[in-house]
């Protein structure tokens, strides 16, 4: 084996054969990395991202950041870090897009029956636009991790407003007061979902009632800082190149 | 190719090269993957509704339990069949393998991955997630329910066979992984791996704990921490990228699209 022999002919196939392993590798992190990262999301935070009856104040704008920018950091520290590519976090959160949008609508939708408008997935791409936004211009994980991630906590609440506001219409069912989020759950029954299981805001006396949702996206976004930093760490540990002589 | 081989043997012939990307393959496999899962997923909607409603019925045991049997004798042979194919053919003289032939086989090995991930995106993601739906749909009587027939024992073990299957012509073919054992590769296949034995833990917990469906339920977390593995396709990429430089990289830096 020569070092030095070289496996093409000219310039122009090397560089044919260069971008066509960039489409081949990028099709492949793709969806790789989509399937990863959608079981993590799915097994940590996914009851709160299938149901609009669980998309409430506290613990949805917690969890669902700070679960999600796992991938996000990893995935930057892979590809910002030894590729300069600025876009880590909107790929694999398109990767999840794309994964949970095809379930909803093949399997909760057409298989077994639950209207989208009961079972869209959480808008997830301006936090991650803003991730990467942050990388690309300040160049440091430290500062993408402190004002990205922040950024990240915050913006979840802002950026689902628009499609959740609807449901929280009240309504008068049978002399109750509900939203048309909890009707929806009352209304297509979930067999193996029962009401109590329900992780949601319920109020408690040490709390002021106006404040629930600035304050839970603030908390998220200090924890989505250090969950950031954490998974950053864990995407360059994945990054290294490991090899035994035996196992 | 037998009569090129013969005027190669006799010296008046060129080198006739394989085409270094092998589309059809990769095509191939990508439409069969595809097509397969679809049909999966109508024959689900179909025979779920009809026959997979009530495990005790007879039909249950004709439509579904026949099935999960099916695929286990047929994976399992596909997989061993695979892996002693790829064993078998295994370049016995790899020290010596032409670098234009070597570069072939990273592009092979590409191929093998963009599989691979249409694999996982059947398995970890389409099928996986749509159990949440079919858990709200049946209060299950059983552990093999049409969704776990199809989401464990059919699409788990099939990207595993992928994953077993990239890793081995990677160590049969390529120079760098046959010198020694990436563990960055072996994190990239038995991560995922570990996501199918660990339903026995989660059958467990749920035979004996708790039957609705809280998706983020501890029981599910093994789940999750072996799909972390997958991020381990990081560093083998990283492991393939310096000597796809050394057999490219000097042409491409003289090529109009570097200088661009």
């Amino acid at each position: 084996m020569n070092a030095f022999a070289s496996a093409v002919r000219t310039p122009e196939e090397a560089a044919k054969i260069s971008r066509t392993l960039d489409f081949l590798a990028l099709g492949a992190f793709f969806f790789i990395f989509l399937a990863s990262y959608h079981v993590h999301f799915m097994l940590l935070a996914g009851d709160w991202d299938f149901w609009i009856d669980w998309k409430d104040r506290r613990y949805w704008v917690t969890v669902m950041p700070i679960v999600s920018i796992c991938y996000p950091a990893a995935m930057q520290a892979f590809l910002w870090e030894k590729f300069r590519l600025p876009f880590g976090a909107t790929l694999v959160t398109l990767g999840l897009l794309f994964g949970t949008w095809a379930n909803r609508y093949f399997n909760f939708h057409l298989f077994t029956y639950f209207p989208v408008a009961f079972v869209f997935p959480t808008v997830l791409l301006p936090l991650a636009l803003i991730l990467d936004a942050t990388m690309q211009v300040f160049k440091s994980y430290a500062v993408t991790a402190i004002v990205g991630g922040m950024f990240y906590g915050l913006l979840l609440y802002p950026a689902n407003w628009p499609l959740i506001a609807q449901m929280h219409v009240p309504v008068e069912y049978n002399g109750n007061v509900m939203s048309l989020a909890d009707v929806m759950g009352f209304h297509y029954v979930r067999t193996g979902n029962p009401e109590y299981i329900r992780m949601v805001e319920k109020g408690t006396l040490r709390s002021f009632g106006k404040d629930v949702v600035p304050v839970s996206a603030f908390f998220s976004g200090f924890v989505c800082i250090v969950t950031y930093f954490t998974w950053y760490f864990v995407g360059r540990w994945f990054t290294r190149s490991y090899n035994t002589d035996a196992i | 190719m037998a009569a090129t081989s013969r005027a190669i043997a006799r010296g008046h012939a060129q080198v006739v090269d394989e085409p270094l990307f092998a589309w059809s393959g990769m095509w191939l496999a990508a439409a069969g993957f595809f097509v397969f899962y679809i049909g999966v997923r109508w024959y689900e909607g179909v025979y779920g509704w009809k026959y997979g409603l009530d495990s005790f019925a007879p039909e249950f045991e004709t439509y579904w339990m026949n099935l999960l049997y099916a695929e286990l004798v047929i994976e399992f042979g596909s997989l061993a069949a695979l892996l002693t194919y790829l064993w078998k053919t295994r370049d016995r003289d790899i020290d010596r393998v032409a670098p234009r032939e070597e570069l072939r086989r990273y592009c092979t090995l590409y191929m093998w991955w963009v599989i691979y991930g249409i694999g996982l995106f059947w398995g970890a993601s389409f099928f996986t997630e749509q159990d949440g739906a079919w858990h709200q749909t049946v209060i299950r009587d059983t552990d093999f329910t049409p969704s776990h027939i199809i989401e464990f024992y059919m699409s788990y073990p099939i990207y595993v066979m992928v994953g077993l299957g990239s890793f081995a012509y990677a160590k049969t073919r390529i120079p760098y992984f046959a010198k020694s054992w990436s563990v960055s590769y072996l994190m990239l296949t038995m991560g995922p791996f570990m996501i199918f034995p660990n339903v026995g833990l989660n059958e467990w917990g749920h035979t004996f704990w708790f039957m609705e469906e809280l998706f983020v339920a501890p029981l599910h977390w093994g789940f999750v921490f072996f799909a972390w593995f997958i991020l381990a396709m990081f560093g083998v990429f990283m492991q393939v990228q310096p000597r796809i430089r050394e057999l490219i990289g000097r042409e491409f830096q003289q090529s109009a699209d570097y200088a661009r």
